[in-house]
């Protein structure tokens, strides 16, 4: 296996514009936690212009080096020269795969298959909630059904308090994210998805996951949805909730909600709304750090994931002093929870699920 | 004792939620199984509640998950949760590493240590136990 990986003119452009000036090396989560040169992405640029040339041959080295990369997007948006390593990462990944460089992703795409998620579970949680028509779906994602159920369950308790006519299906995984590991989406499930939402005559699609969002929104095997894609922070930034908090609240911005759909605005709405004493972090928005569950990063590296979370949490912690971290990522949210140390006394929420519970202190106290 | 390929130390006692308990004292130590540790793979994350939660045996309190896997850790025995092991934090695959020493999980202080009786020791009862599990899960 010692054939050069092909390169399009598009990604042989992007390596060459590189100027390996090694900004992206501030950003980086994963050079941040390693301090290894090749996992940022100026060192895996450097490692396919290499490639490219003839002059390193594709090993199973070079396969793994390309894994390790959470898709964040940061070096992308403070690279000087415009360069999106993580668009090259991915196609270099499928490239790999087509030469025989399976990864442990080809076994989670037989799972996607048989199961319907991408964590082989066999019994789907089902919150009770109506099925058949309505105006609005809600598509939960497998972090948020098979990993964080109960931050689910307080979403839909917040949207039922709210008066949302909304729907849910017996939802199967959206697979965009085998595009991104290496492999491609599978038809057969996005194809069953939207027959299971169009049955539902919803003119909307609300989504709790940014990367179902994403996929949704962009994948061309959703074009023909027939519905308005909403993330759930779109969805509810027009609503008032009648609730407040007086602790200090934070926000850490998702990946795939942020840099990548370029949803900023709409949470800090929602969250102004209900925590006068909001603070952001240092480093927020387009220049968030990743938490680093994205990019198939938790799944093939796990520790490293939870550390690199472990990471963002005691930025966000020392920056801020926040009493409440919220964001709207179950994938977010399921990696700071797990990377959360005792002594931090921080809690974490999605903000949906946050105002749920602050809806029930408020009837709580209101019937005492 | 070895049962089926999976080590399953003596002077222990074991539930069927594949958790093991051992008296230290006045306190119950409790931790994962082998045969468990071994189907779950590496283990990534144990929730260490707060200590002073009242548990019951044979309920769930909290989670446990490796890098493919997310399960309930159900008490052996009820009463209070008195320490952790905040080892874990950092650390979960001390359970695959050491499931029966460095990777205990939770100290309870039992209501009544006469529940331990509802728990397996008899190797005989264990095996067979053991084999249905198998049967149902497979074996790693």
């Amino acid at each position: 296996m010692t054939n050069p990986l092909q390169f399009d003119e598009k990604r042989r452009k992007a390596i060459t514009q590189c100027s390996r000036c090694g900004f992206c090396r501030a950003v980086c989560p994963i050079f941040d936690l390693t301090k290894r040169p090749i996992t940022n992405a100026r060192g895996k640029m450097i490692l396919m212009k290499e490639v490219m040339e003839g002059k390193l041959p594709v090993t199973e080295g070079v396969a793994q080096a390309l894994l390790r990369c959470t898709t964040c997007m940061n070096c992308t948006t403070n690279c000087p020269s415009g360069v999106d390593p993580q668009e090259v990462i991915k196609a270099a990944r499928k490239d790999m795969v087509g030469m025989g460089f399976d990864n442990l992703f080809k076994k989670m795409g037989e799972v996607v298959e048989k199961y319907g998620n991408i964590y082989g579970e066999p019994e789907r949680y089902d919150w009770g909630h109506k099925k058949g028509t309505a105006p609005h779906v809600l598509f939960v994602g497998c972090v948020g059904t098979y990993r964080e159920e109960e931050s689910v369950e307080e979403t839909i308790r917040l949207l039922d308090l709210m008066k949302v006519d909304f729907t849910m299906i017996d939802e199967v995984c959206c697979s965009g994210v085998m595009e991104d590991v290496g492999y491609k989406i599978k038809e057969e499930l996005a194809q069953r998805n939207i027959q299971e939402l169009q049955k539902t005559s919803a003119k909307t699609l609300i989504t709790t996951c940014p990367y179902c969002f994403r996929v949704f929104k962009e994948h061309p095997s959703y074009k023909n949805l027939g519905m308005e894609v909403k993330h759930i922070t779109q969805f509810l930034k027009d609503f008032n909730f009648g609730v407040k908090t007086n602790k200090k609240v934070t926000y850490h911005d998702p990946c795939d909600l942020g840099r990548h759909a370029g949803i900023y605005d709409e949470p800090r709405e929602i969250i102004r709304k209900i925590a006068p004493n909001f603070v952001e972090p240092r480093r927020t928005r387009e220049n968030a750090m990743c938490c680093g569950s994205g990019g198939g990063l938790r799944g093939s590296f796990p520790e490293d994931s939870i550390e690199i979370s472990r990471n963002r949490l005691s930025q966000i912690i020392e920056e801020t002093g926040a009493e409440i971290l919220l964001t709207e990522c179950p994938s977010c949210l399921h990696n700071f929870r797990n990377a959360k140390l005792r002594k931090q006394k921080i809690e974490i929420y999605n903000i949906t699920e946050f105002i749920a519970q602050l809806l029930q202190e408020k009837e709580k106290k209101e019937a005492a | 004792m070895n049962i089926e390929g999976y080590e399953f130390p003596e002077g222990l006692y074991y539930d069927k939620n594949h958790f093991w308990a051992r008296v230290e004292g006045d306190l119950v130590v409790m931790g994962m199984n082998d045969y468990a540790q071994k189907m779950a793979g590496s283990i990534v994350y144990v929730g260490l509640p707060p200590e002073g939660k009242k548990l019951v045996q044979g309920k769930s309190f909290t989670k446990i998950e490796s890098g493919k896997w997310l399960g309930k850790v159900f008490s052996v025995i009820s009463g209070e949760l008195v320490a952790v092991n905040e080892d874990l934090e950092k650390k979960a695959k001390l359970i695959n590493e050491d499931c029966y020493g460095k990777g205990w999980m939770f100290k309870i202080k039992p209501d009544n240590m006469d529940e331990l009786k509802n728990l397996m020791t008899d190797p005989a009862v264990m095996q067979e136990w053991l084999k249905t599990e198998i049967a149902e899960h497979g074996k790693k």
